[in-house]
């Protein structure tokens, strides 16, 4: 579960991810609009000194790979890879930033993230929406700071100006009625001039010197994000930007920034292997205690123990804070050393499995498990047979017969369930295979959902076949099983569904729909050509769903075809 | 070339034990701390590991874990790191910190060598259920990764005066001082074909907590592999 932040939370990245290699992803997008998303390297006066560590689409790496530019991929629009140990030290801050490219303004972004994935998974995102801008046109999402250790920021402060209001935001003076990219840097250690690319022409309005700002003293109140606020223009930061509170709302986990657990604070010894009572000869000496070299990448000396496997260099990839060099008797991996996340023992690893209490009839526990509370609403509830995975009180399941005509219908049209009521007092888990699980609520409208993507429902709802006509379906006809009423029906599909607003053009694979509202009219469109039907290099998407409806209308399609 | 798999390399190693991913578990070895894990469940190794499929003190002690065909477990040793998983599975891990679970043997992945265990056959209930129900109780100072067919849910059974009754296929693993009892939800129309599906379950009642995952594939995957 990657951690959800809001604008003005922060966190050790060390808390998130043991990782130093981090994949930083960003999606902005806007209808008809383009953006430039790009990282600035900033030393600890917050300003861009050295324009080499300003990395954008002209200048996809910093000189020592620390920071790279990815290009779009996985749904994010511009994407970085973050290398947290080998960022030289006088950059003290990496900011991500989007500005837009040509007319438009932020407010009409759709809505998009900044997302941090290491160790293969996602650990933080940042998610923002057009209703938290208005005339911007550069935004800078987010920051990774160095204060003591390596911290993420989710900033999303907008710049009405610009990329040239950024990069005056950054680079202190913009050389006054210069041409326009080639501000001139204030600070000491600037390699080379001239750090806008011509590209992107800043017009540079005299801008007096901001006083440098001092990179936030504490680190905890963040909230109007650090930047070193151009002095004349303090309300482009405070003022029309700030829609969200700063403060989290209630009930949003925060990211405490309280006491790390033992383990992260300070550096885990990584002395690898063998030390213990070591029958494998001397300890090697080659592991984990190359201080000089950060990543040497071949341990010059193999050790001797270790014989015939070529040498990993060592383990943590890069022993990035392995430096302390060979203190005795420090196990290194392994031994529990401290807690794991959030203390030891069974209750706590198990904790974040823990069963979320809800005072509603249906409640999603994760995505692949529903609780329904029988007490409340005190009516019995249909479900699949055998999908009763946990329940606690009295609870009597028995078997619901579809009855003749029923029966009759089910075995014409396939459109049966094999049903199960459970009625008395207690919580039942319900769960089948794995799949993912949608509660939908019905008042008093219809949905039509295939027959084996019923999990479970309210015995309220009423429930009848249908039939969608059409030339062309093996077998004359599709069925489907449509639901009206007011309660509530647990629809599962296999893996991520997409739901799709109906348009004049919606079609959809008949073996793949898993449910529509029922208000939507649905045509078969086969596509009959004579050629390839001839032939046996056959499409095998013969037979679509076309879909005809008001808006508001929608179809849930699964990424699995049955 | 390997920039689209940025983000994925194994992040540096704090503990015996860490999730890479939500599947597939990372231990770090070393000599003398060796592991048990399910034969087969080795995806990747770095350094020097050496494997040692039924061992005779595993044997002894699992002789007649599931059909009797041998304990499917194997013991890792040596150096390095190593990558396991199952198919898929979400991966678990626990510090076991002197306490102690009890798991279904088709959900348990690994633990430390050097914590106390035992299989023990779950009373009354193993006649009903297919493959009957194996579990393995395991206490002391250690790692135990678990495996759960999607993410699984923890429940309190010490909540209400009520028993709480789990689908064995369904079950994963167990507080061990909660007290189990096999439950038959079997009635006389069940026999002419009118079940409803659900014809036994496992009570537990106490105090401690049960782990449950969303799913009634109880297959072993390794085992079925061979």
């Amino acid at each position: 579960m990657p951690r959800e932040f809001q604008r003005g939370h922060k966190a050790r990245i060390s808390d998130l991810t043991a990782g130093t290699d981090l994949y930083v992803g960003v999606q902005i997008t806007a209808p008809g609009l383009t953006f430039d998303i790009s990282c600035f390297g900033l030393d600890a006066d917050e300003r861009l000194s050295d324009d080499r560590y300003f990395v954008f689409f002209n200048q996809p790496k910093s000189p020592e790979e620390s920071i790279q530019l990815l290009g779009a991929q996985a749904g994010d629009t511009e994407s970085f890879r973050i290398t947290l140990d080998r960022i030289p030290p006088q950059i003290h801050k990496l900011s991500f930033t989007a500005t837009l490219d040509g007319a438009g303004q932020m407010s009409q972004i759709n809505p998009g993230y900044l997302r941090i994935v290491a160790g293969g998974e996602e650990v933080a995102r940042y998610a923002f929406n057009g209703s938290e801008f208005s005339s911007e046109r550069a935004v800078m999402l987010g920051d990774f700071y160095l204060k003591d250790v390596w911290r993420f920021a989710a900033v999303g402060q907008g710049f009405d100006g610009g990329l040239d209001a950024l990069l005056k935001n950054f680079g202190g003076e913009v050389a006054e009625e210069e041409t326009p990219a080639v501000p001139q840097q204030p600070q000491a250690g600037a390699a080379a001039p001239g750090f806008a690319p011509p590209a992107f022409g800043a017009p540079s309005a005299p801008a007096p010197a901001p006083a440098p700002a001092q990179p936030q003293p504490a680190a905890q109140g963040f909230a109007p994000p650090p930047a070193p606020a151009p002095a004349p223009a303090p309300p482009v930061h405070a003022a029309p930007t700030i829609v969200a509170p700063l403060a989290p709302p209630g009930g949003g986990h925060v990211p405490p920034p309280a006491p790390a657990p033992a383990p992260y604070g300070q550096p885990p010894q990584q002395q690898p292997y063998g030390q213990g009572p070591a029958p494998t000869a001397p300890m090697p000496p080659g592991y984990g205690q190359q201080p000089q070299a950060p990543q040497a990448p071949q341990a010059p000396q193999v050790p001797p123990g270790y014989g015939q496997p070529p040498q990993p260099p060592g383990y943590g990839q890069q022993p990035p804070f392995g430096q302390v060099p060979g203190v005795p008797g420090q196990q290194a991996y392994g031994v529990p050393q401290g807690a794991p996340q959030g203390g030891a023992g069974v209750a706590a690893a198990l904790q974040q499995f823990k069963e979320t209490p809800t005072g509603q009839r249906w409640t999603q526990q994760n995505r692949k498990l529903v609780r329904v509370d029988l007490g409340m609403g005190g009516q019995p509830v249909l479900a699949r047979q055998g999908s009763m995975v946990l329940y606690q009180g009295k609870v009597d399941f028995s078997y619901k017969g579809a009855g003749f005509a029923g029966r009759i219908v089910g075995n014409a049209t396939g459109q049966e369930m094999q049903l199960m009521r459970c009625t008395g007092q207690g919580q039942v888990f319900l769960a089948e295979n794995s799949t993912m699980l949608h509660p939908i609520e019905l008042q008093g409208d219809g949905i039509c959902v295939s027959a084996e993507n019923v999990l479970a429902f309210d015995e309220s709802l009423q429930y009848e076949v249908r039939r969608i006509e059409g030339h062309g379906i093996p077998g004359g006809a599709l069925f489907t099983m449509q639901f009206t009423g007011t309660g509530t029906i647990v629809v599962k599909t296999q893996g991520t569904p997409v739901v799709l607003p109906v348009t004049p053009t919606t079609f959809a694979d008949c073996n793949a729909v898993v449910a529509w509202s029922s208000a939507a009219q649905v045509v078969v469109s086969s596509q009959v050509r004579m050629r390839r039907n001839a032939y046996p290099g056959d499409t095998g998407e013969s037979v679509n769903l076309q879909f005809r409806g008001a808006p508001g209308n929608f179809i849930v399609v699964q990424p699995y075809e049955v | 070339m390997n920039q689209p798999f940025a983000g994925y390399a194994p992040a540096p190693v704090t503990a015996r034990m860490e999730n890479h991913g939500n599947h597939m578990l990372k231990v770090a070895l070393q000599t003398g701390n060796d592991l048990l894990a399910r034969v087969g469940s080795m995806v990747a190794y770095e350094g020097f590991v050496q494997y040692e499929p039924n061992p005779p003190a595993v044997r002894q002690i699992a002789r007649d874990w599931m059909t009797g065909e041998g304990a499917p477990l194997m013991k890792c040793s040596g150096d390095g790191l190593l990558y396991l998983a199952d198919y898929g599975a979400n991966v678990v891990v626990i510090n076991l910190n002197g306490d102690g679970i009890s798991v279904n043997a088709t959900n348990l992945l690994a633990f430390d060598a050097h914590l106390t265990w035992g299989v023990e056959r779950v009373k009354g209930l193993a006649k009903f259920a297919g493959q009957g129900l194996w579990n393995t109780k395991i206490s002391g100072q250690g790692w135990v990764a678990l495996t759960s067919r999607g993410k699984p849910i923890v429940v309190d059974c010490g909540g209400g005066e009520d028993e709480t009754y789990v689908d064995p296929d369904a079950l994963v693993a167990w507080s061990p001082n909660l007290k189990v009892k096999g439950k038959r939800s079997f009635k006389a129309q069940s026999l002419i074909g009118r079940g409803s599906g659900e014809a036994y379950q496992m009570a537990f009642s106490g105090q401690g907590i049960v782990v449950v995952q969303p799913s009634e594939d109880s297959t072993d995957r390794l085992r079925v592999r061979g």
